[in-house]
């Protein structure tokens, strides 16, 4: 009797632990979704409604439409992060092989030095870099996000991934060297294979770390609706479209929705990489 | 042992059977690393060193750049003399002080809660835990803009319904207010980091001590002070060093939530060098600026680094 009470106990309590934190962390998004299908005006009336009365879809066509237009925003996006992610993981895992695994001189030198990167306050670089991406060209362009996106992702990566490679045996190598391999065919047709794991989790944090990447987009995207990722074009709804939170909120939740998917899906990778080495 | 081809493993020395290459491999590695550098090259150090550069000469945007005139210290000096700057500082101390200890303990009572939970709830939780991680910061700072409205913000609102308040605060209209709703903000994304990281910290703590501190008759509170915080403590160090790092770094939520307002109330360091750089086009009093943040955040990175790259044993 006693232990029956105090599993009703613990399940009562777990479940009210649960809402309570589940209230903190969604809440925000619940309501940015209850005020995207508020019909459009009745966001300020006064006084509050929590649920609106009559729930339209109308809002999520207006974002969608002409004026608006998240989809080009959510298209540049992915088009940036997708391209940064793929340079950062060739370039952090090429990188990360010479560390881990070649007889190379600097390779504490190399490691070192990229881990420094990493430590460099994004504010110091964006003025020269807006000046160089100028200079070069490539404003106004999506190559002026893509290519320091993938520079950006560099140090993280290649921390994780230098750090995989400990885990597989040399013995790998060995062999393959013995039966006359290269190294570049070691590292694309061998290793690659076998880091893939790593290789995942890098490129998710890279992933989303460039698709959260506010400064340099902002920066890059000179204004331009054209070249807005999906941060900047938030932003300047809310800011061009002060009053109308009922076409924000859709936004917001059109383009929550990858990230989120994302999260759900691979968030085993996405803890384990962010862990790995901290803790 | 000689392998025909000059392929050799060492047997000796700190490499030991470590990394399988000989020599001769040297080159070859070349190859493989000097994308990477060439492409940190350009995007950090070549930027981080020519910022120093700018930061010594009187350089706006008009200005013919071949003959900008060089002004020494004059940049820093202008800086250190604004109130503006010493506002930022300020502001940005007390937010990072605030973010810190939100961050971290309300990180610590998530990473609990998830762990202490019935298993049937575990794996959801956690799920819940992590999505707010994702969200972008400035579309974050939208959210909870919308949240704070003084008008009809949810937040407002509950309040005066709850009876904490006879009217909705203006929230993002009173300095001190809207310090509290910036940090509010970015605790919302920042607590679902902290609380990642102990979560992994909580599950490397052994179940026999908590066991023989049970048996010792150690109390829950007890056992969490005695056992759980101490085993904890170097994930503890190393999650409030990344939390530190990227408070010390806002600059999206505030743009996203407060512009800097009221006045320049919520300025922080990021932000007003941003605007030196990008609204006064003063790449000079900017460049000053951000070095001066550099040797902030740089100061406690190093610190940051000693203990993090010290578990990596091939950097050692």
């Amino acid at each position: 009797m006693n232990s029956r009470k105090r599993r009703i106990y613990y399940w009562t309590a777990s479940l009210l632990v649960f809402c309570v934190i589940t209230l903190f962390e969604l809440g925000p998004l619940i309501w940015m979704g209850l005020t995207s299908i508020k019909p459009a005006g009745s966001e300020f009336s006064i006084p509050v409604r929590i649920f609106p009365e009559q729930p339209t879809g109308e809002n999520y066509r207006t974002v969608t439409g002409e004026g608006f237009n998240i989809q080009r925003a959510l298209g540049n996006s992915l088009i940036v992060s997708s391209t940064a992610m793929i340079g950062t993981l060739l370039l952090s895992s090429m990188a990360a092989f010479v560390i881990a695994r070649l007889r190379f001189r600097c390779r504490h030198t190399a490691f070192f030095t990229i881990q420094l990167a990493g430590l460099v306050p994004p504010i110091i670089v964006i003025a020269p870099t807006f000046i160089l991406l100028r200079n070069t060209g490539l404003l106004g362009s999506l190559w002026a996000m893509i290519l320091p996106h993938m520079a950006y992702g560099i140090p993280l990566a290649t921390l994780l991934i230098t750090g995989f490679f400990g885990s597989i045996p040399v013995e790998i190598d060995e062999a393959a060297r013995i039966d006359g391999a290269g190294s570049g065919r070691i590292f694309f047709r061998i290793l690659l294979p076998v880091i893939s794991p790593a290789l995942f989790s890098a490129g998710v944090l890279s992933f989303l770390g460039s698709w959260g990447d506010f400064m340099h987009a902002f920066t890059v995207s000179l204004g331009l609706p054209r070249l807005q990722t999906v941060p900047v074009a938030i932003l300047s709804f809310s800011s061009a479209f002060q009053l109308q939170w009922t076409w924000i909120a859709a936004g917001v939740m059109i383009s929550v929705v990858p990230v989120v998917a994302i999260v759900v899906l691979f968030q085993r990778y996405l803890i384990g990489g962010l862990t790995r080495g901290a803790v | 042992m000689n392998v025909p081809g000059g392929w050799r493993r060492s047997r000796s020395g700190p490499d030991a059977g470590k990394y399988g290459a000989g020599p001769h491999y040297r080159n070859e590695g070349w190859g493989f690393i000097l994308p990477a550098f060439l492409c940190i090259t350009i995007f950090y150090f070549y930027p981080l060193l020519q910022s120093v550069v700018y930061s010594f000469f009187q350089l706006e945007y008009t200005t013919d750049w071949l003959h900008a005139p060089f002004v020494g210290l004059r940049n820093y000096a202008a800086v250190m003399g604004s109130i503006e700057f010493w506002q930022s500082v300020r502001f940005t101390l007390l937010f990072t002080a605030g973010v810190v200890v939100l961050d971290l303990s309300a990180g610590m009572l998530l990473a609990i809660a998830a762990y202490w939970i019935h298993p049937a709830l575990r794996a959801l939780l956690r799920t819940i835990i992590i999505i707010p991680w994702a969200i972008p910061r400035v579309i974050q700072a939208s959210i909870w803009r919308w949240m704070f409205n003084s008008d009809v913000g949810i937040i407002g609102t509950l309040l005066v319904r709850l009876g904490l308040a006879a009217e909705a605060p203006l929230f993002l209209a009173d300095p001190n207010l809207a310090l509290v709703c910036v940090v509010l903000t970015y605790v919302w994304k920042g607590a679902s980091i902290s609380a990642v990281f102990l979560m992994a910290g909580l599950a490397s703590v052994p179940q026999d001590l908590h066991d023989a501190a049970r048996i010792d008759g150690a109390g829950r509170l007890r056992r969490f002070f005695a056992v759980t915080l101490p085993v904890m403590f170097p994930t503890l160090v190393v999650t409030m060093l990344f939390r530190l790092r990227d408070a010390l770094r806002v600059f999206d939520v505030i743009i996203g939530l407060t512009g800097g307002g009221p006045g320049n109330a919520t300025e922080s360091l990021n932000t007003f060098a941003y605007r030196m750089y990008f609204d006064f086009n003063n790449y000079g009093l900017g460049s000053a600026y951000a070095f001066i943040i550099f040797l902030i955040i740089g100061i406690i990175s190093i610190f940051y680094m000693k203990k993090f790259l010290g578990r990596f044993d091939f950097v050692r």
